[in-house]
């Protein structure tokens, strides 16, 4: 049932993107007429504090939150996974000197880290996404490192390596397909903490800039305009819970799906 | 019998002539906080004061409060000129000043934190010269600078101090702005910013969490608390946390407590004039007929009509039309996309025209350039908005990094902030001509102190986009009386307002 209905809203907001680039609907368009207008036949969601769509503006929004989301756990997985691979792989001062690093990127907060990048790269898109994907990639490492230095020393690994197989033909073919599930299932978990990275950092003025939509803007307008116009703030924030939360879900199904334990129970 | 009744009356007696023993006396003349029945009445402001020594004090939140702990030897009238506050001068040459202190002087109130009780005496000529020498000592004070033109202060007697100048200063008096400090007081250096003496109607008690003032004519017990956030800030208001919040809301949020029956809601005009700034350096903006179009391409009476508050107007110059050194008003730039349009073309500019504008990251700024920035689009101006922390933006601006920028002018009371603003040699540090514009013919008129002709001049060439005067408001508790918003935002009624004892 749960993981019905955490399909059933991924799809929605994926087919809710691809319907609003059907409809061309226009997030920036202003209208001071229409401020902070409750939901209407022509608003379906009523206006944001410019007048703008909220409906137009919330799939654009989630159309960027994607972006960054899929792109930073892009980035982050590769640069992780072979790190990961990498220092499990080789063990010894290899593996010493690549998880002192990891070490110290883990030892900051990862949100913090990003709002100091920001901060120091300037808000903006590309550099939203570089700040995120300095932090991501820790959780990767580690785990890819972990399963490595066991998965290595397996029969068919050392069977590969004494038929001549090279390195690289070695973590590829051997040992990285049965990573796979794992960094799949870590993946949709970084996901969603990319996503409310992303709005954070929008939140606080450091993501997405004016006057592109984002959900971490419009929850900080939202909240603005909290006892004036409440629609605005909770359908925001229904529809950041409800994709996180489904994103979190499909996470939680795609273990449970993966686990050969819980298939054997 | 008779010795038991005497001893049962006298006893008692004793007791309560024993107890008004040791009840303090006051001994000293310090000036008498009076108790008062009232209740306290809480102001939540957005932004704290930072130092309460006047020498020092340059934000708004400390610069109101000071007006309030103490007093100065001239103030401002309804049209901004400068008249007698606590003193009233003479000016008896190009060079020279004589300030004659008047009856409205005060004690100097020595809260129990000050290091020195000093007995307590009447401001007098000795403590404004104290006071100003101090300041023209000092090398860290932001202040000092407008006071290099002092060459000495000589004292006459207990209410006459002469101010001489090295260079003859028209508006010599309107500077003398500054809270009066006890000599003694600054000769043992005693930390103002912490525990401010003055003779202001109001006195600090203490400022541990919450700053604690008493008004000292009738004891009412008034408490500043800082809150940030204008939506917090609102429901403390709404939930009667709090008696009294003035401005940083936004005029959604004022019309919602205007609806509101327990509250009452006073707004008034407002002096602070918010303007774009050029770089004038800058190969594009250098070009008149540029700066004339980003002037059509902005439709400021929308802007005022539908995103700001009820009050505000369209402002022309810096000096609202009703400062004395203004008394005109200067003909507005309509909005007119086409002709924007028109004069970008003129003026050789490929479109769109890219322009980056900067502002902080203040909710209402971003609101307003966003709005600036979607009706530039018609006339041919991609306005690119980066919203910066305060700090950065103002350290950008101060270096001229910028093409484009939005700020407000905010107390700016005399005619000579042209000068500072505009003229050629004003460039920071020296002065705030932070668009680095350079013209001769306005030089020659700032030296003539003809400032409808500098106004005009500059309503002409544009150094800057003039934007609007933004309203004021102050929304507190139905029982609040006597306190009314200022046009500079200041909180003077705060020595007036009284509350109902519910």
């Amino acid at each position: 049932m749960i993981k019905i209905l955490a399909y059933g809203i991924l799809l929605f907001w994926l087919l809710a993107v691809v319907l609003g680039r059907l409809f061309q609907l226009d997030p920036n368009q202003i209208d001071l007429n229409a401020i902070l207008h409750t939901p209407s036949a022509v608003y379906w969601l009523g206006n944001d504090d410019l007048g703008r769509s909220i409906l137009a503006r919330l799939l654009h929004g989630v159309e960027v939150s994607l972006l960054v989301a899929l792109s930073v756990t892009a980035v982050t997985m590769t640069v992780g996974v072979l790190i990961g691979l990498l220092a499990g792989f080789y063990g010894g001062r290899v593996d010493q000197f690549l998880m002192q690093v990891t070490d110290v990127f883990l030892a900051f907060p990862g949100i913090l880290l990003a709002i100091a990048f920001a901060a120091v790269l300037g808000p903006g898109l590309l550099n939203l996404m570089i700040a995120l994907s300095l932090t991501g990639w820790v959780s990767y490492a580690r785990l890819t490192r972990g399963q490595t230095l066991s998965l290595r020393d397996r029969q068919h690994v050392l069977a590969a390596l004494s038929l001549g197989a090279s390195v690289p033909r070695l973590i590829g073919k051997h040992i990285l397909p049965l990573l796979t599930s794992l960094l799949v299932v870590e993946a949709t978990y970084s996901l969603a903490s990319v996503m409310i990275a992303e709005a954070s950092l929008s939140f606080l003025g450091l993501g997405i800039q004016a006057p592109n939509a984002s959900w971490g803007a419009m929850l900080r307008d939202g909240v603005r305009y909290m006892l004036v116009a409440p629609h605005y703030v909770l359908i925001v924030g229904m529809s950041l819970m409800s994709l996180i939360l489904a994103i979190n879900l499909g996470g939680d199904s795609l273990r449970d799906h993966l686990d050969v334990r819980q298939e054997a129970d | 019998m008779c010795l038991i009744y005497r001893l049962l009356l006298g006893l008692p007696l004793c007791f309560i002539l024993m107890l008004s023993a040791c009840k303090p006396t006051n001994t000293s003349s310090a000036p008498i906080i009076k108790a008062s029945s009232s209740p306290e009445i809480v102001f939540a402001i957005s932004q704290a004061p930072l130092n309460l020594d006047p020498r020092y004090a340059t934000d708004a939140a400390s610069e109101r409060l000071n007006r309030l702990l103490y007093q100065s030897l001239v103030d401002f009238d309804a049209h901004t000129k400068p008249q007698p506050s606590l003193a009233s001068w003479q000016q008896l040459s190009p060079l020279s000043y004589r300030f004659t202190l008047n009856e409205q002087r005060r004690l100097f109130y020595y809260p129990p934190s000050a290091e020195h009780k000093a007995k307590a005496r009447k401001l007098t000529a000795y403590d404004v010269k104290a006071t100003y020498d101090s300041i023209t000592a000092l090398s860290d004070s932001p202040h000092s600078a407008e006071f290099s033109n002092l060459k000495n202060i000589v004292v006459l007697n207990e209410r006459t101090v002469l101010f001489h100048l090295n260079a003859p200063d028209r508006h010599f008096p309107a500077k003398l702005l500054l809270g009066i400090l006890p000599a003694e007081l600054l000769k043992s250096q005693h930390d103002f910013a912490r525990f401010p003496v003055g003779s202001g109607p109001l006195v600090l008690l203490d400022s541990q969490n919450k700053w604690r003032l008493r008004r000292l004519d009738d004891g009412q017990r008034i408490s500043l608390i800082e809150v940030k956030d204008p939506t917090v800030r609102m429901l403390k208001l709404v939930h009667t946390e709090v008696d009294l919040i003035q401005g940083d809301l936004p005029p959604e949020s004022v019309r919602y407590l205007q609806a509101k029956p327990a509250l009452t809601v006073k707004t008034s005009v407002g002096v602070n004039f918010s303007y774009l700034g050029l770089n004038m350096q800058d190969p594009q903006l250098k070009k008149l007929k540029v700066r004339q179009a980003l002037a059509h391409a902005i439709d400021r009476q929308a802007i005022i009509n539908k995103a700001m508050l009820m009050h505000s107007r369209l402002g022309g110059a810096i000096l609202p039309p009703e400062h004395y050194a203004q008394q005109q008003t200067l003909p507005a730039y309509a909005y007119d996309p086409a002709l924007a349009r028109r004069l970008l073309q003129e003026a050789g500019v490929s479109l769109p025209l890219k322009l980056v504008y900067k502002t902080s990251t203040d909710a209402q700024r971003l609101r307003l350039a966003t709005i600036m920035q979607a009706q530039m689009r018609p006339a041919g101006i991609d306005l690119e908005i980066r919203s910066l922390d305060w700090a950065t933006f103002f350290a950008e601006i101060k270096q001229g990094n910028f093409q484009l920028y939005g700020l407000t002018w905010v107390g700016v009371k005399t005619p000579e902030i042209y000068g500072q603003a505009f003229a050629s040699d004003s460039v920071p540090p020296k002065g705030f001509n932070r668009g680095r514009y350079q013209d001769a013919e306005l030089d020659k008129l700032l030296a003539t102190d003809n400032w409808q002709a500098v106004t005009q001049r500059i309503h002409q060439q544009l150094p800057y986009i003039p934007l609007w005067y933004e309203g004021q408001f102050a929304a507190m508790q139905k029982g609040m009386q006597n306190y009314s918003p200022k046009a500079d935002g200041n909180w003077d009624d705060l020595a007036t307002i009284s509350a109902y004892a519910h």
